[in-house]
């Protein structure tokens, strides 16, 4: 029986979940659009931003949402260093590929810190919020739920205005669009693709604290978020933001409409059909630009 | 011989290091096949030829996965899954199906290089990035339907493949499978080494270098790497329905692994992807120290730890591998190795055409040698 309210309740599920896959997508993007990396890893820092928010509440008692404060700045500057230190010492020709295995190994070791730190065992954060409902024409909406959009809109307008309105968001999109002509208008464009990378990795602290608010969380629980983050982006157009966005919105969306006739893990699958299928019918995704073209 | 003196001696120094190179390389591959034959009778027990099979298992899939990576540069992390493909394809074929099992197993790997077309159709349309997102996407899409449809699969659970010579006993049911998973490797070396002869493997190899000036050239790119990435798929396929009917027990977690991918990439990546035994010497390397770290640390994740750290490592500073890193190694030790750099066109020209000289036995009318001018 699907009622009217049951729609709605998925409905408004999807499109909070799509905001947590926007705002992580659009790190992704970031990565891509200013060195060409699919950065594997993304997902793993979102896993290891979830821990330190649950260690953070275990062990001091704290809520997750202040762990923000600490692994924010903390991811930023891992961000930065990944990209000076690693990523750019690869051979740029072919980087798109060992880069690939770089981040993935990156990921790896992560995943096999976390269990060696915490176990295999599954975690979850346990808040006097955590059971607290919202009625909303019918539908019943967890507070946790909301509180996750609401870090994930938040950090996505702030990443908006940062890329729009600021000297460094113009420096930024310029070394994107073309980093040649960037450094001729005097651009420190290595600098710049260091902060970038670090502001990528930045969403993924706020998306993981957000994550592990309502979900149960284990070591690999990055390898269920890296194939629908890698496929919004393709669909979205590799290197496109608002493309990411809006892939992840509807995406997110129709995951949460096919739980209903189907159970979890089918549903999951439409990730991977819309992947195929964009790059078989419309390789250079429906959002992207440019950049997508060759990519 | 006294007038054939200087531009023969070019010549005369060259060839003793290209025989002793290629006689070097006839003994190193019998030695090879001769350690490959006795090393069934000369394992001390079941289980050292077991971990030695695992071994050829990894050396065969990552010599199939060097048919992309090695001849395109283009990575594949879903290699493991195309395996997994193989072993249930062959499993279900001899459960389901009742079909016998090698039958099964070639039936297996068509099946899966059939599927490879269009996988490849989606994933080679465009360049690179989309490839690596592919190849990851397939492992876990795969993972996902094979433990969901259990109804067919086994699921979770797992699925049993019934042993091809059930009278064998376990010692030589392993020896049986050490010469068959030997034989196929043998098949996908000779395929690769054929391949890498022959004007398509020239163009594969263009791909790789810069794929724009290979098409600009008149390679059909996308028709090669599809060709190429089907072959790879079947081998990889095959391999899995060995391992399959082998080991006889399938778990989707272990067939539809990541890990088990980017082992394969380690393995030919550590040995070399441009070499024919690179991918074998990896797989020598990383598949013992991988079942030594099993047998001594069991399911710790440090082994997660230590496959990453060797990952990163090999990208860092070794991504052309051992083999490669090794001959240049050597190459400092031999004669009458010059940098094209100290050498001017006009002498070069010369040095050339003293060679040819050399060859078609005129250089013994001609007393003024370029290595003297050279001298003077």
């Amino acid at each position: 029986m699907t009622s009217g309210a049951l729609i709605f309740q998925s409905v408004v599920l999807g499109l909070l979940l799509g905001g947590l896959y926007a705002l992580l997508a659009s790190g992704l993007t970031l990565y891509f659009g200013i060195m060409r990396v699919v950065m594997i890893a993304h997902s793993a820092f979102l896993i290891l931003a979830a821990y330190l928010a649950w260690w953070s509440h275990t062990r001091f008692g704290v809520d997750p949402l202040l762990s923000l404060v600490v692994t924010v700045p903390l991811f930023f500057a891992a961000g930065v260093l990944l990209q000076r230190g690693l990523l750019s010492r690869l051979r740029p020709a072919t980087l798109t590929m060992m880069s690939v295995l770089l981040t993935f190994a990156i990921a790896v070791i992560i995943e096999g810190l976390l269990g060696y730190a915490f176990t295999g065992t599954q975690r979850r954060i346990q808040l006097g919020y955590g059971t607290a409902n919202l009625e909303l024409f019918g539908a019943r909406i967890a507070v946790v739920k909301l509180i996750a959009f609401g870090l994930a809109a938040a950090a996505l307008l702030t990443l908006y205005l940062l890329l729009k309105r600021t000297t460094f968001g113009w420096a930024l999109r310029a070394t994107i669009q073309h980093p040649d002509a960037a450094r001729l208008v005097g651009i420190d464009t290595n600098r710049v693709a260091g902060h970038g990378f670090g502001i990528g990795l930045a969403t993924a602290a706020v998306g993981g604290t957000a994550l592990a608010l309502d979900t149960t969380i284990y070591p690999s629980l990055h390898w269920h978020w890296i194939g629908p983050l890698m496929a919004i982006i393709v669909v979205g157009g590799l290197g496109s933001v608002p493309g990411a966005a809006a892939a992840a919105m509807v995406l997110g969306l129709t995951q949460s409409l096919l739980q209903i006739p189907l159970n979890t893990t089918w549903a999951q699958t439409v990730f991977y059909l819309a992947l195929l299928a964009t790059l078989a019918f419309r390789p250079q995704g429906f959002f992207g630009g440019r950049l997508a073209q060759r990519f | 011989m006294p007038s054939a003196s200087d531009p023969s001696s070019t010549t005369t120094i060259r060839r003793p290091t290209v025989t002793v190179a290629r006689a070097g390389r006839v003994v190193l591959l019998v030695v090879l096949v001769a350690a490959v034959v006795s090393f069934p009778s000369l394992a001390p027990n079941p289980y050292i030829l077991s971990a030695g099979i695992l071994v050829l298992n990894y050396a065969l899939l990552s010599t199939s996965w060097n048919f992309v990576g090695g001849f395109t540069g283009y990575i594949s992390l879903g290699h493991g899954a195309l395996a997994g493909l193989g072993a249930y394809g062959t499993g279900l074929l001899v459960t389901r199906a009742g079909l016998p099992s090698f039958l099964a197993l070639g039936v297996a790997a068509l099946v899966v290089a059939a599927l490879a077309v269009p996988i490849g159709y989606a994933a080679l349309r465009v360049r690179g990035a989309s490839f690596v997102i592919v190849s990851i996407a397939l492992v876990l899409v795969l993972l996902l339907v094979f433990q969901s449809w259990a109804s067919f699969t086994g699921g979770s659970r797992g699925l049993t493949v019934p042993r091809p010579f059930p009278d064998l006993l376990r010692p030589e049911h392993h020896r049986v499978f050490w010469f068959l998973f030997a034989g196929l490797l043998a098949l996908a070396l000779l395929v690769w080494w054929l391949i890498d002869r022959s004007r398509f493997g020239l163009g594969l190899k263009a791909i790789r270098e810069d794929e724009d000036k290979a098409e600009s050239l008149g390679i059909p790119t996308f028709a090669y790497k599809l060709v190429v990435f089907v072959v790879s798929a079947g081998f990889t396929a095959a391999a899995g329905g060995l391992y399959a009917l082998w080991f006889g027990d399938l778990d989707p977690v272990f067939q539809f692994s990541i890990l088990t991918g980017s082992y394969l990439v380690l393995m030919a990546l550590l040995g070399g992807v441009r070499t024919l035994f690179g991918p074998l010497l990896g797989a020598l390397v990383v598949g013992t120290a991988l079942e030594y770290f099993k047998v001594e640390y069991g399911g710790t994740p440090l082994h997660l730890v230590a496959t990453g750290l060797l990952l990163a490592l090999v990208v860092l500073f070794m991504p052309d591998g051992v083999l490669p890193a090794v001959a240049a190694m050597l190459d400092r030790f031999r004669p009458a190795q010059q940098s094209i750099r100290e050498v001017t066109a006009a002498e070069l020209r010369e040095q050339r055409e003293s060679g040819v000289r050399a060859e078609t036995e005129l250089a013994a009318t001609r007393p003024g040698t370029p290595s003297t001018r050279e001298r003077a």
